[in-house]
Parts: structure tokens; sequence; C-alpha cells
């Protein structure tokens, strides 16, 4: 039986999260508004009216474009792209055609490794990168058609792959780190189901080892990056067997039906649609010139996989740790001020963050700028465990505590009296107490069951709140067992 | 003579003597309509009326009330003694390719008879700010598609004051005629391939096509978004100054809008020609134009008449000491028609594909279909033949196949006209001009019905104005005598970009130089029935 490998192309539209449109004032989310309630002259085609082009449209696209290696065009132009449809409320939508805002580029996507197979970097190149405007949205009701301009000028980027991906998982793969490499740069929200990021899959197959194309199909409206991996991978799978049944593929455009879990055919691929590409005379081409170019450089931040590089390289951390910190900014970003308010070992601070912090986190629903548990006061809280101030469970539960409160560790561990007592007398106290109201046990431990000392270092605790050197306990105990 | 038939400049001091009132303006200018313009275009115009063919129809929407209320406020301020506008009391009335808000916008289309505007186009709005009083919106070739007026949905179309049995030129036709007949002293018209300076030389007026972007075009109903031009129609050339200085400069709405400070357009006015390289080219002395049935260019001269009218004008420049360089070669502008009629047509199907039925304008009142047959239905009854012809064309020019051919060519064809100028402006050039002189048009004022229908041979009326439309030069039409027949003749003057006020200085001394030649004694037809 022949081996096929798939050919897979991502086109990717992405919504930019500018405060307003990319060609008038209006607010660019609708989200949570009604219909037809963030619309002007502008965005609803009325006659006579002029785009006006917003510049951190252009910077944040532009950013994206630094992040996928492109180079950023000194000049672009806008263009028209010519078609009837009722949401296209001037009967064209300003895109960029051939000489768009970047050029060029790739995205690294790491592989994690699998039973069958180690882990490995697939390099995606990226073909077009471009800005345009959004269309409204139509909707059928009971045989009527009603439209919603909200969404008409919403700024997004156009971004389209290589034909370089070759699995439904590397497909996925890339989504989710193109997801949280938006959200990182702070671009675009990256919300599949809003819409905020939207992918249509191109996919065909090959005997392993050809290097020609076979006829592709184009997979449309899929709402999330689980809906992609299903879809192309039942595309994958639908095609393979045609193949092997003897019968061609065709250029077919399918829609992915996420309830019943199949492709469905929306139409034959038509000759390709004439869109009548020209220069936008409305706009001056975009020329982003040195002092402009500097300024949207100034803006470039380190990127999640160059920070995970670096944490496992500068801090020591183990590739997993590091994978998870970086897996979105702010958490690093905790995770970096409070290494550097610590000092001590980064992979203490690391184990925090994973196991306390992480969960703190998908409690509140929170980000880890907003907690009020800030980097400062995780490194006060390590510290205070370093000096044995307090003990390991306490420095856990004041986590808490200072989440809630929103005051200093210090404060709560000497209001509360929360300190750890290493005053011998008191422990030697609270322990003859214990042995006295405990003459069963005694008795066992004394009969040579001496891993009954921890039972008696947790009765110690608990009648001390957990406030007691758990190491002091515990040389009392034995000593005031073995001596009587 | 009445207040309406004073000039802007005349009537803004008397207003500001408080030796008339806004008011009193306004109603003279009213009361002229009422004598000359007759019945304002409709869709619905019914048989054609005896009167009609003796009446301007320059209006398609009257707004007195807008006018008056104004014109009150302006008194207000100036009995008041507070400080007015530059253009405060003076009336001028609007291309309806602008939209104006709560007015009817109509383009002369039935497409868009009855879009009334939401808001108000940054040249009409700097206008009324400077406290003119707008009277109306005047009629137009359907979406500026021509070059008579006689394609407007809007009939009777207008007609030339001059002379009544001619068209007053297009396709900003009502803008020149109602300042020719002394219903406005301005009009604020659009020039996309000289609609302008055609009709202002058709109606004994000055039209100035501002450099492109000196003007912002927000919420001009486009045309050939690359080549339109809004800007101002005047009986004399200091109230063109005056208009011009309110309506150009920068606009946040429009980012093709030149970001370059205003000049005072009057302080200049009248400093002369002396020391000025005018310039003349015999490739505006001739116009080229393909002949249907051989598929040849043909060459014939301009007729005498107008020839002469313009070596007077170089003359007399020359007697004011201006430097007068002949031979000023202009190869491209052959070219010039055959370039525009492939530019201008991609970009107006483009600015035309709005127009569905969907959101505004007419919708077919027929049973349909699908969204497609209402598509079709719509635009085959809202919009009349030019627009039709020119989604075609456009549509055909613009296709994947053709572009390279057609569009791709006509734009390298652009840079060569533009490279005409630039050569024969460069300071450092062989001409070292200040200003081209030429005829603005090939004719003078054509009969109604005579060329409309050949839409080839009507595009040729602009052969003349369309080069500084493709090179984005400023032009000036102005009155420079009358023809056997009576019938005005209009000279250009081109100029580099953003030297309308060298331009406009050229045209005033002109101007001066003959205010006593008996040709200026002369007065449209309509005004002289009106005294007799
Ligand atoms: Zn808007």
């Amino acid at each position: 039986m022949t081996d096929y490998e798939a050919i897979i192309g991502l086109e990717t539209h992405i919504q930019l999260n500018t405060q307003t449109k990319i060609f008038c004032a209006c607010k660019a989310d609708s989200w949570y508004d009604p219909p037809n309630t963030n619309i002007c002259p502008v965005c609803t085609g009325l006659p006579g009216v002029l785009p006006v082009l917003n510049r951190a449209a252009v910077e944040k696209a532009a950013l994206l474009a630094l992040a996928m290696h492109a180079e950023i065009n000194e000049v672009s132009y806008f263009d028209r792209k010519n078609y009837f449809y009722p949401d296209l409320p001037k009967g064209y939508q300003i895109s960029q055609y051939d000489r768009p805002l970047a050029s060029g580029g790739y995205m690294e996507v790491p592989m994690p490794a699998t039973p069958e197979r180690p882990a490995y970097v697939r390099r995606v190149n990226i073909i077009k990168l471009h800005i345009e405007e959004d269309a409204g949205k139509t909707k059928n009701v009971n045989g009527r058609r009603w439209i919603d301009f909200n969404r008409c000028g919403v700024p997004l980027v156009e971004m389209v792959t290589g034909p370089d991906l070759r699995s439904a998982d590397e497909a996925a793969q890339y989504l989710i780190r193109l997801r949280q490499l938006l959200r990182w740069l702070g671009i675009s929200e990256a919300d599949m189901e809003k819409g905020h990021l939207r992918c249509d899959a191109n996919v065909s197959i090959r005997p392993k080892g050809a290097t020609y194309f076979n006829p592709k199909t184009e997979i449309k409206n899929v709402n999330s990056i689980e809906n992609v991996r299903d879809a192309i991978q039942h595309e994958i799978e639908r095609q393979i067997r045609e193949v092997e049944a003897g019968h061609a593929i065709e250029a077919w455009t399918l829609e992915w039906d996420e309830d019943a879990g199949v492709l469905r055919k929306m139409r034959s691929k038509e000759t390709e649609a004439d869109y009548r590409y020209f220069k936008e005379p409305d706009l001056l081409p975009l020329r982003i010139d040195a002092a402009w170019k500097a300024a949207i450089l100034a803006q470039r931040v380190e990127l999640p996989l160059e920070r995970r590089q670096r944490f496992i390289e500068a801090y020591g951390l183990p590739e997993y740790d590091a994978e998870i910190l970086t897996g979105e900014r702010a958490l690093s970003d905790y995770f970096e001020q409070a290494v550097q308010a610590y000092g001590g070992d980064p992979k203490k601070v690391s184990n925090y963050l994973m196991n306390d912090i992480l969960r703190m986190l998908n409690e509140s629903g929170k980000s880890a700028a907003e907690l009020r548990l800030t980097p400062a006061y995780l490194a006060e809280i390590l510290k205070l465990a370093d000096a044995g101030t307090i003990n390991t469970s306490t420095a856990k539960a004041l986590l808490q505590r200072v989440e809630e409160s929103g005051r200093s560790p210090r404060e709560i561990v000497e209001a509360e009296g929360l300190a750890k007592v290493s005053d011998a007398e008191a422990i030697r106290a609270v322990c003859h107490e214990v042995i006295t109201e405990n003459p069963n046990e005694v008795a066992t431990y004394r009969k040579g069951k001496v891993t009954l000392i921890a039972w008696f270092v947790g009765q110690v605790m608990k009648k001390m709140r957990g406030k007691a050197d758990p190491t002091l306990a515990r040389q009392i105990l034995e000593e005031l067992l073995k001596g009587e | 003579m009445e207040l309406c038939d004073l000039s802007a400049h005349e009537l803004s001091l008397l207003l500001r003597q408080r030796r008339v009132s806004a008011v009193e303006v306004l109603e003279s200018c009213l009361q002229r309509i009422s004598q000359v313009d007759g019945r304002p275009g409709s869709l619905e115009p019914g048989a054609p009326q005896p009167e009609d063919a003796e009446r301007v129809h320059a209006f398609i929407t009257l707004t007195a009330e807008r006018a008056r209320a104004q014109a009150e406020t302006v008194d207000r301020r100036l009995a008041a003694g507070e400080p007015v506008g530059l253009l405060a009391g003076i009336p001028f009335t609007v291309k309806d390719i602008f939209c104006v808000k709560g007015t009817p916008s109509t383009a002369g289309s039935r497409i868009l008879a009855n879009f009334v505007a939401p808001y108000t186009a940054t040249p009409v709005a700097r206008l009324e700010a400077a406290g003119a009083l707008m009277l109306g919106k005047v009629n137009l070739d359907e979406f500026t598609y021509g070059s008579s007026n006689e394609s407007s949905a809007f009939r009777p179309t207008p007609r030339n004051p001059w002379k009544l049995d001619r068209v007053p030129g297009g396709s900003s036709g009502g803008s020149t005629a109602s300042v020719a007949a002394g219903e406005a002293p301005l009009s604020l018209g659009t020039d996309t391939a000289g609609s302008i300076r055609q009709p202002a030389a058709f109606c004994g007026v000055v039209g100035v096509k501002p450099t492109y972007g000196r003007v912002s075009r927000y919420g001009l109903i486009a045309f050939g978004s690359s080549l339109d031009c809004p800007g101002p129609i005047a009986r004399n050339v200091v109230d063109a100054a005056l208009m011009l200085q309110v309506i150009a400069g920068p606009d946040p709405h429009d980012s093709t809008a030149a970001n370059l400070p205003v000049p005072d357009y009057l302080a200049a006015l009248e400093e002369g020609v002396r020391g000025l390289r005018i310039g003349l080219s015999p490739d505006y002395f001739r116009i080229t134009f393909p002949d249907a049935v051989r598929g040849e260019y043909d060459q014939q001269p301009i007729p005498g008449e107008i020839e002469a009218a313009v070596r007077r004008a170089a003359d007399i420049l020359a007697d004011l000491g201006a430097e007068i360089v002949e031979n000023v070669p202009m190869p491209n502008t052959r070219y010039g028609i055959p370039a525009y009629f492939v530019i201008s047509r991609v970009e107006a199907a483009s600015n035309l594909h709005r127009y569905d039925g969907v959101k505004y304008g007419y919708r077919t009142p027929q049973p349909v279909q699908d969204l497609h047959e209402m598509y079709r239905k719509t635009r085959n009854e809202g919009f009349g033949l030019q627009p039709k012809l020119r989604i075609l064309m456009g549509m055909y020019v613009s296709a994947a196949q053709y572009s390279a051919q057609y569009y791709q060519r006509a734009l390298r064809v652009r840079t060569l006209i533009r490279r005409d100028f630039e050569q024969a402006f460069d300071p450092q050039g062989k001409y070292r001009l200040h200003a081209l002189l030429t005829p603005t048009t090939p004719t003078t004022a054509f009969p109604v019905g005579a060329v409309y229908g050949d839409s080839v041979l009507m595009q040729y009326a602009d052969q003349l104005t369309v080069p500084a439309n493709h090179a984005g030069i400023p032009g000036i039409s102005i009155p420079a005598g009358l023809d056997h027949e009576g019938l005005p003749i209009g000279i250009q003057f081109l100029g580099p970009d953003f030297s309308e006020a060298l331009l406009l200085r050229i045209a005033r001394a002109f101007e001066r130089a003959t205010e006593e030649a008996s040709w200026r004694r002369a007065r449209p037809e309509v005004l002289q029935r009106l005294v007799a």
C-alpha cells in the first residue's frame, strides 16, 4: 500500500484589536453590541465618503510581520478588491494585492515528542501578509436577509502559509503558536470562537517522497483549533480513501459541520473570480519611513519561543517548565520579575508558579499581571521561608492570604503571629502535652514502632497551628519518648 | 443691473458697509431664479412645455429656507458688529454631486434620486462656515459623466444662458449656467476631465480646477477618484480666488488632500505678469479624434476664431510684460482622451458598485427571484445610459486578462502626460514656463442634441482640459471673447502643482487689461430678454 503525506496550507484572517476601525473612527469591537450600532457614513459606504487609514492597525500588522521574520516594505499600496455582496457596502473591499505591507517570512513550529516519534520543528513559510478591512455579517432569517454593518471596516491581517504543513497536528500546532503569538504581541484577542482568528485550510495528499502537488480542497468555516485538526484529519483520510479507490480528487470547497463532525461540499471550485484589483485612489501609498519603522521596532518584544529558550539557558529551567511559563506573556513576565526580586533558585520560583499560582490563575480567571500577589510579594514569601521565619505550609497558605487581602506577606506574618516557633521551650511544653495525652501511642512507639514519630510531630504541629519548626519538634519528641 | 448681477467681491463690500443686507442679496437671487430658471429638473418631467426652451433649468433642488436662515444669521452678526466669514452673505449653488446634510444629493441619477445625505461635503461645509448662503443643488450630467449636461436623469436639463438652444457644457453645466444667468455669483463644481473649465468656457464664466488634493473630495460623490477636483465657478477672477481661499486646504477626512498651507490667493492678485514666461503649444491648437469607420486618428485644427482668441490673449499678456514662449511641445496631449477613457472608467465602474439597491437609493419595485435579480433590475432601472457605458467599459478594461493591455498602459501614458508638463515648467529646463496658455475647448457651445448620443465625440470636447487632470496640475478657464455667433470663447492657463495663486494672477491681469473690450459688454440672451 502506498504511504501518503498530506500537504496543508492555512489561510488565516486575524482581527487586530485596535480601538477604532481601519478607515473611520467607529469602535472596532462590536462583540457585545447590537447590530448596526458602530457604524458611520464611511464604513457603510455612503456616497462621497473617503477612507482615512488608522495607523495603529498598520503598527500592529507590522509587529506581526516582524514576528514572522518578514520584511516590512517601505512602500506598500492598498487595492480595491471588487465584488458584489450585500454586506460589502462599497462593492469593493479595500485590501492589499501585489505590493503588500510585508514580504517573505516564516514561523518555526515546535512539534512536541509523542510515543511514536521524537520532537521536531516544522518551518512554515509565510507567502502572504497584508492588511485589509473586514466586511459585515449577513444573517438569513425566515427567507429574509439581515445585514449587520458593525464589522465593516474592522482591521484584519490576512496571512497565508505555504503548503508546508504535513499533518493535521502540525496545522493545529501552527494555530496554537499563532494564537499564542498574537496574544503575546497584544495585537489580537485571537479568539477563534469570536472570529478574531479565522482559518481556512487547503488540503491535498501525495505519495510520500513525491515533489508534485495534487488538486487540493479548501475547508472553510472552522471555528476552533480542535475543529481545524479534526476537519483536516477527516479530509486527509477521505482523500486517501478516494485515491485508493481509484477516484480523482476534485477541487471542492468544503464546510465543516461541527455538530455532525463531517465535511460537507459547499461548491465545486469555479474558475478563479476576477476581482479587478486596482490601486485604491482614495488612499496614499503606505509609506513606512525610517522614523515610523524605528518606532515600530521599538515596540518589538522578545517572542515566546525566544524567551522559552532563554529561560532554559539563563535560569536552568527544564524544557517543560519553560514551555508552560512562556505560554503567556504576562505569566513569563511575572516569573522573571519574581526571580529578580527573589535572587534565589529560579526553579523554586518556577515550582511555586507551576503548582500554586497557575491554579490560582485558572480558578480566578485573572491574568498574571492582575494578581494582587505581585512578583515582589511572591519573592518575599520565598525569602521568609528560606530564612526559616515561616515553614512551607505557612508559605503556601500565605499565597492565598496575600492574594485575598493585597497586604504584604511580612505584614500578615507579623500581624497574625504566623512566624515559625523555634523556641525550644515552647515546643517542649507542647510535646509534653502530646505525650501525656496519648499513652497508647507512646507505648506502641516504645515497643519499637518508631515510624510513629511522624504522627507525634503532626500532633504537635496541629496544636501549634503549623507554626512549630518541625525539625526541632521531632528532635524534642525523640528525646522525650526515649528518655522515659 | 440687479444685486444678483454684482460679483461676490462687490456684494461683500456692500454687505460690510451695511448698504445692503444678506437677505436682500438672497431675495435678489431668488427673484432672478424665479424669472429665468423655469421648472426644476425632475425624474418625471412629463411632456415638454413650450417655455422649457426659454429657461435655464439650472436647479434640481432649491434650498431657499436654508439660505434665508443663513442670511438672517449673517445680517444679525453684521448688525451686532460681530466678525463674519470671508463669504458672509454671498449666495452660491452646489453641483448636485456633493452631499449636503438634509438635502437630496442625487448625482443627477435616478439611482440616487431619493438619497438625502446625512452629512455635508467638506467644501460645502467650509463655504457655509464662511457665511456663504447655499441656494440649492444644481443639475449636472448623470454622475458627472458628460460634457453637455444632457445625460442628467433630471429634466429639463440646463441650457446655456448665452443662447438657449445651446448646451451649457458639462458636467458642471448647472453650476456655470446658474452663475452666468445671475442666479448666484458663485457655484461649487467638480472637474474630472474638464467638467469645470469646459462649461465655464461655454457659459462665459471663470472656472478653476485646482491642483489634485488642494480641495478636499470628502462628500463629493466619486467619478474618477484619482482625477476628481472640486473647484470654484464665478463671474470673475477675484471671486474665484475668494472662493478658492475658503474651500482649499487639508482635511482630516481626505487623506489625498494636500497637507500644505493655503496661500493668500488675493494678496498677489493684482501684481501683473511682468517677467512671467507663458507658453503656447501647437499641440493645443489641434485636436485628434478617432474616425469610427476607418478606426484611425484624424487631426483637425481648432476653429480659427478660437486660436485667434488665444493668440490675442498672448499679445495682451506680452504687452503687459510677459514673455511668450512659442512652440512648446506637449506631444502626449493627444493620448489624454484614450488614457482617460480607460482610467476614469475603471475607477467609475468600481465607484458605482455601491449603488446596488441594498442600503439607500433606488431599488427596483418589481418582484425578484433572488439577490442577483434585485441587483440587475435595480441597476438597470436606476442607471442611465452614461453610467452603464462606463460600467461596461470599466469592467472590460480592468478584467484580469486585459488590465495590462489597457489599465496599466493607460497609467503609463498618464505618467508621460505629466512629464510633458514637468518639462515645460522645469525652472532649469528649456522652456521654464510659469504657465501654459491654451484654448479651453475645441469648440464653443454646441447645440442641444447635436453631439449627445455619440459618447466618443462628446468625450473629445475634453481633449484640451483632460491633460491637467491626468497630471494633477491646476488650470483656470476665463472668458476671452465671443465667436461669430456671439458665444463665449474660453482660454485656459495651466501651471505646475499648487500654482493657483500665479494662475489667478495671470488671469486677473488679462481680465483687467480687457475690462473695456467690447465683447465684455455683451450679455447672455436670457438676461437680454429680461431687460426687454
Ligand atoms: Zn465607521
